[in-house]
Formats: structure tokens, sequence, C-alpha cells
């Protein structure tokens, strides 16, 4: 008992001090820009493991369209594209990173949604997803109306999903649970047409000759945008700045053009994807 | 058998002991005198062991006193790694450390507890061995000696340490029968050296031929003290014929027709 | 054929970026193992304590780390801690702290089981020759019970080792995630990556955990003489 005491003692007092140490470093009063750029570089949030928006290559070096927009963010705050220490966040954690302060930013494909702008603030989006429809060239769907008779191959408990229950009853679906499970029984013609988020879909059909996104965009549109912690009014101004000053020499297609028209395919139109 | 009018070695007076409230033994007086051979018999959970376990302070007793050689041990302040060493116990089960060979069984006690010469309690070690007929499994495992060796060895344990009284607890009760002889005869034999021993036993024979006095108990108390061939003949009490008679009607069974 | 996919291990940094990963794993899972060890010992003894709020506290530690799941208290330990006092302890420190915190109650929990497993009539054999309390621990109790919780032991450890995967949800590059990124950045010039990536992976683990468990088996047969 005693020993345990005393080790929980020595714990909370390695805390206490830390809590000391931390007090001393970040009052409140300091401006959060200024603090960046005293540190001299800016923390961001991104993906390691999707690409095109964030991922990480062969090099071990951090790529994709949310990358190339964290390097502007970096050039135009710190005078240099390199001045970001790029944090790779797994989807389930992103609010609880900008909560801790562990990161500036998040620009990690991070859907604005009325739950989670309780938890952060959002910026202005930069991109928007939808969902898709992808098909054989030879019998290509551009049109919903199309699919009436055919069936239809989704991911259990998408967005997908949820949509053609809502909005068209009457087409029969095929649910999988497993995205290969699905491009594989549209190439087997288990189903007229495949539905998804529209960005995997572009990726996708440019990977595979013979399907194209015939519908680029159904439903809903959602939005992605650069969170901050919440109450970081003064960053959140910035980046809103920022991303205006970069509309004017239309900096979002040159990222379109740099990270993800390889990976969609001359097909795709950028205004599918940027938002601006 | 040694019998002789010396002051009692081990004395226990008016001794009760309860676990939580529950009365196993009740004004137990005993006395043991050097070099006497003491037998309890009584009915299963009459409280045998537990006499056994209180003497050796590895139960707690609620009053009375215990005296070895007239100084009171049942003080709270009592020494009792010290008093241990005069008084060896062997129990019922096997209990030798598995994970030490037969000779580092017996030393641990006179090597670690008495610090003795090494040299010295290896060769006492080995003449106590050599007497049980033991001496070529000196650096055997437990696991490798039958049930009869390991009790002769936890035996050997104990003397090892020159105690002044041995306390046996049923030491052939979880024995195969044919083994049970080989370990009776050591006892019996220590006794014919001067050993002072108190033994539980169910073995009516053993006890006949090896008590200087029994000691009949029933229901945590002793209802009577007599000479072996007294009790065996005429107990005077009921309990105490019933017990016999019981033992008898078994014996009758096996033995005769 | 353009898809020989071992290639994919050799292509770029993969190779030392694999094994970067691999020795962050090892590394976390060396030290908690250790401190664990330690710890757990000591956690252990509390458990047998004769002091009933002892027993008590200890088991209660050992269910909060049982039934709160590792994920949850990597959560709390990273981000939670960070939000009531501003320290910002490391990933990686954190994941030491709570697989230490974790292994210390399993492990404790078998040393417990190992000691109690002992027949009473051990130790009772031990005071009436005269030992003292820690004579009887260091020269009787430990010694068998220690053989006794090897196999408890060594299972611990490997699933230690395996648990370093969820250092990842606080931002601990460990290897099974760089394994992800390298298949997710060349699943499309690859197909076959997964099976390659994971499969090296495979044998990454296996070749930690194999040698221990060899060790294990070499002290059981020594032991038994
Ligand atoms: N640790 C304990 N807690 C509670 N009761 C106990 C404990 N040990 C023994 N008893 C009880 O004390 C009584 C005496 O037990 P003891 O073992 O001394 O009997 P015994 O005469 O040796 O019997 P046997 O011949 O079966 O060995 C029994 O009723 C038993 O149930
Ligand atoms: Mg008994």
């Amino acid at each position: 008992m005693k020993k345990i005491k005393g080790l929980s003692l020595l714990f909370i007092s390695i805390l206490l001090i830390g809590l000391v140490a931390g007090c001393n470093s970040s009052s409140k009063e300091v401006s959060v820009i200024q603090t960046i750029q005293e540190n001299d570089s800016i923390r961001i949030g991104v993906f390691g493991d999707k690409p095109p928006f964030g991922f990480v290559n062969q090099d071990g070096e951090n790529e994709g369209f949310d990358v190339f927009i964290a390097n502007r963010f970096a050039e135009d705050l710190l005078g240099d594209a390199s001045k970001v220490e790029f944090i790779v966040v797994e989807a389930a954690s992103r609010v609880e990173y900008l909560e801790s302060d562990r990161v500036d930013i998040i620009l990690a494909n991070f859907t604005v949604t009325d739950e989670r702008k309780e938890a952060v603030d959002f910026a202005t989006p930069y991109m928007k997803v939808g969902l898709g429809i992808v098909s054989p060239d030879g019998e290509l769907i551009t049109d919903v109306s199309e699919l009436e008779g055919q069936k239809v191959i989704v991911n259990r408990g998408t967005t997908a999903e949820l949509y053609f229950i809502e909005n068209h009853p009457e087409i029969e679906l095929v649910a999988f649970d497993q995205n290969t499970e699905a491009f594989n029984a549209l190439k087997d013609g288990r189903g007229a047409a495949l539905a998804h988020d529209n960005t995997l879909l572009f990726a996708w059909a440019n990977e595979n000759p013979g399907f194209s996104v015939g519908i680029t965009s159904l439903g809903n549109e959602d939005v992605i945008a650069p969170a901050v912690k919440k109450g970081n009014t003064e960053l959140l101004e910035w980046i809103n700045e920022e991303l205006e000053t970069l509309a004017e020499e239309d900096f979002l297609y040159k990222a379109y053009d740099a990270t993800l028209r390889s990976a969609f395919g001359e097909t795709i139109d950028a205004d599918d994807v940027v938002y601006q | 058998m040694v019998h002789n009018t010396q002051e009692a070695l081990l004395e226990v007076k008016k001794l009760h002991k309860d676990y939580d409230g529950l009365t196993v033994l009740s004004d137990v007086s005993l006395s043991v005198k050097k070099g006497e051979v003491i037998v309890i018999l009584g009915p299963s959970g009459c409280g045998k062991s537990t006499l056994l376990r209180c003497i050796n302070g590895l139960e707690a007793i609620q009053s009375g006193k215990i005296l070895l050689n007239k100084v009171d041990i049942s003080g709270s302040d009592t020494q009792w790694h010290l008093i241990r060493q005069k008084i060896g116990m062997v129990f019922q089960s096997y209990d030798l450390f598995p994970h030490m060979t037969i000779i580092d069984n017996i030393l641990l006690g006179p090597l670690k507890v008495q610090k003795r010469n090494k040299q010295e309690a290896r060769e006492h070690a080995e003449k106590l061995l050599h007497r049980v007929g033991l001496i070529d499994k000196i650096n055997a495992y437990p696991r490798q000696l039958s049930g009869g060796q390991k009790q002769r060895v936890a035996i050997v344990r104990a003397l090892c340490m020159n105690p002044e009284v041995m306390l046996f607890d049923e030491v052939t009760a979880a024995l195969d029968p044919e083994v049970v002889h080989e370990v009776l005869k050591v006892m019996l034999e220590l006794a014919n050296e001067g050993m002072t021993m108190v033994i539980v036993t169910h073995e009516m024979d053993f006890a006949k031929a090896v008590a200087d006095k029994i000691v009949f108990m029933d229901q945590g108390e002793i209802k009577e003290i007599a000479s072996p061939v007294d009790f065996f003949q005429e107990p005077s009490t009921e309990r105490g014929k019933q017990f016999i008679n019981m033992f008898n009607y078994n014996h009758l069974n096996k033995e005769r027709e | 054929m353009r898809d020989l996919g071992v290639n994919i291990l050799f292509e770029g940094l993969n190779m030392q970026r694999l094994l970067e990963g691999l020795w962050i794993t090892t590394r976390i899972a060396l030290i908690s193992i250790s401190f664990s060890i330690v710890f757990g010992i000591i956690t252990g003894l509390f458990m047998l304590s004769n002091n009933k709020i002892v027993r008590l506290f200890s088991r209660f530690y050992l269910e909060m780390m049982r039934i709160v799941p590792i994920l949850v208290w990597l959560f709390i330990f990273y981000f939670g801690v960070t939000k009531i006092v501003p320290v910002h302890l490391s990933s990686e420190l954190v994941c030491v702290i709570v697989f230490v915190m974790w292994g210390s109650a399993e492990m404790g929990d078998i040393v417990r089981g190992a000691i109690s497993s002992l027949p009473i009539h051990q130790k009772e054999s031990g005071i009436a020759i005269g030992l003292t309390e820690l004579q009887i621990y260091t020269y009787i109790i430990i010694p068998q019970a220690i053989r006794r919780l090897i196999p408890g032991a060594i299972n611990l450890a490997t699933r230690m080792i395996k648990t370093t995967s969820l250092a990842v949800f606080i931002g601990v590059i460990e290897v099974l995630k760089v394994g992800q990124q390298i298949i997710e950045y060349s699943l499309l010039t690859y197909p076959t990556a997964p099976l390659w990536i994971y499969g090296f992976i495979f044998s990454l683990y296996f070749m930690i955990c194999y040698p221990i468990s060899v060790l294990a088996r070499k002290l059981e047969m020594k032991w038994q003489h």
C-alpha cells in the first residue's frame, strides 16, 4: 500500500511539475499566430494513408491535395513551404488532436457536419464530395432514371446506400461490406452500376479502363474544410483570408492539377471536386 | 521408551482456541516430559491437528498457556522462528520443497535459520539419511521419491534441526498401505532412542506399541489420559469405549476370519 | 508482368521505413514489458496482502485496466490529460505509461495466481523449520512461483507486443501503420501489395515473438530438473 501510494504520489508530482512548467511557457495572452511564428513551424494534421488527399510516398514524405495546401499555408504564414510539421492523424481522433492542442490545423479530408461543428471550428471549405455512379463504358449510366429495373451495388452503411433507400426505393440494391468486394461485383456484372463517394470512384475508374463515372454528382454535396480548435478565431480568420487570397489566383485548381488530376484522369472536371 | 520423573519439557495449560467463535479446543491441558511419547487419538474433527498447530505457533490461541522448558511461548512477543527450531513438525501431506534436491531440502533450515557450518550440517544430514535408508537419494528431487520415502525425508528434515520435541500429524494417512510401515519403523526407532514426541495417528497397533501415554480427545476436549494398556483394554469414558469398539470392529472384519 | 509484388518491399525507402516502424514497436514493447515485470511483482504482492483495503484497492486497479479498453486509456492519457493540464507527453511516452499500467495489473494477477496456487503446506513447512517470512518468500515461494508464472508472463509479453499496434491511434507510426501507408500508396500499381507487406510484417512479428517462446520453453525444460 505504502509503495503504491508512493508511486502514485511520484506520478502526480511529475504531472504537477509538468503543469507548472507548462503554465509558464504557454500563457493565454500570447497570440496563436505569434506563437506559431515564434516556433517557426506550424503543426498540421493530415492523413498518411488516404491517397490522393493525404498519404506518405515511398520515400516517407507526405504528399497529396491536403498536403499541397498545407505547404502553401506554411509559405504564406512563415515564408517557407517546408516550415510545417505534418502530424499523421487517424480519422477517429481528428477532433481530439485539435481539442488537446496537439495540432494547429486539421487538413485531413475533414467533412463538415453539424455534429463536428459543435466540437471544432471549420474554416471556408476547399473541397466538396458527393455521390457518384460508375458503370461499364458499354452501358454507361448517365442518369438515375436509367437505373430503374436494374441492380445497384453499394457498400453497407454508406451515404450511397442511404441515398438510394430514401430517394429511390424502387431501385434494387446489392450491398457489400468491403470496397474490394463491391468493385469485384461490378466487374463480374452482378449489378449495372456502383454508387460510392465520387472522389473514390474517380480514382478507381481512372485505374480500371472500361469503366467511367457517368454520374459525377448526386444527392446532397458535403463540403470539406480546414478545422481549428473551437474558439481559435485568430487562426480561423487567418485561414479564411488566406483561402480568399488563394481563390484570386485559382490556387486550388493548381493544387488539383498537381495532385488529383493524374489520379482522377482527364475526363473529370476539377469543379466536381474543388470548392471555390 | 524412556520413563523418567523429570519436569515437563512441554506444557499446555487450559488452552482455548476458536475459529471465528466456533470453539475448536477448550480447556486443553497436557504435559510432556523429556523422552516421553504421547499419542493423541480421537475422531476426525476433534481438534488433534489444531492442537499440534497451536503448539508450533501456526495458529493463534485465545487463552491458556504453552510452555517449553518452563518458558511461556504463547505470548505475543515470542520469537517463533527461534522456538520452532526446537519443535520439529511433520505434516500429513508430503510437504518437501519440490524445486530443491533432497539434501537442499534438509539443509535449508540448518544453514539459513541456524547458520550452521555447511560441512558439519551436511555430515549430520548424511548420517540421518543413512539411518532412514535414503542416502542414495541425496541428490534426487522429491518427485523422484515414493510417498513413504518423502515422509522419511520430511522426518529427517525436521530432525536435522536438532529439535527437542517432534510433532507428527497423521504422517502415514496419505500413504499407500504397503509403505506405511517403513515410516512407522523410523518413528518407532526414534522413540526408542529417547526422542520426545507427540504423535497424532489412526494406526492403533502402532499407537499401542509406541505410546507412553494415550491422550483421547473428543469435540475439542481431552476426555482421558491413560497408559496404552489401560486405554485399549478398558477406556474410562463412554466415548473412549465407542471409539475403541469402532476400531476393533474394523479390525475384526479385516483380520479375524 | 508489371506486378512483381515483392518489389514493393524494396521500393524507395520502404524497407528502411518498415524496419524503423518495427524498432519503434519493439522499443515500446521491451520497455513496457520490463517495467511491467517489476511493478507486476509488487502489484501481485499487494493483491495477496493481508490487509483487506490493499487487496480491494489492487483488485479495483486490475478491474479498471481490464474493463476500460487500452485504446481508451491511450486517449485519456494522450488527449484527456492535456486538456486538464497543458503538458504534452510524447505519444511514445504515453504508450509506455499506459502499457506499463496495463502490464503491471495483468502481471500482478499472474503473480498472484502463481503464488496462491502453491499449496499452503509449502509455506507452513517453511514456517515449521523456522524460516522468516522473507526467507520463505526468497527460498520457497518465489522460486516456485516463477516457474508457474512463466507461461502466463510469456503470453502477456506477446500480447503486449501485438497490442502496440494500438499506438497508431495516438500518432505513433509503428510497423503496422507504415505497412498500411505503403499499401495505400502502391495499391493501384501493385494490387498484391497487401499480401507482400502483411506477409513481411507477419514474419517480423514472428521473428520477435518466436525467440521469446523458445526461451520460455527452454526455461521450463530446465526447471523440470
Ligand atoms: N482454518 C480453519 N477455520 C475454521 N475452522 C477450522 C479451521 N481448521 C480447522 N477447523 C475446524 O476445527 C475443528 C478441528 O479440526 P482439526 O483439523 O484440528 O481436526 P482433527 O482432529 O485433526 O481431524 P482429522 O482427524 O480429520 O485430521 C474441525 O471442526 C474443523 O472443521
Ligand atoms: Mg488432522
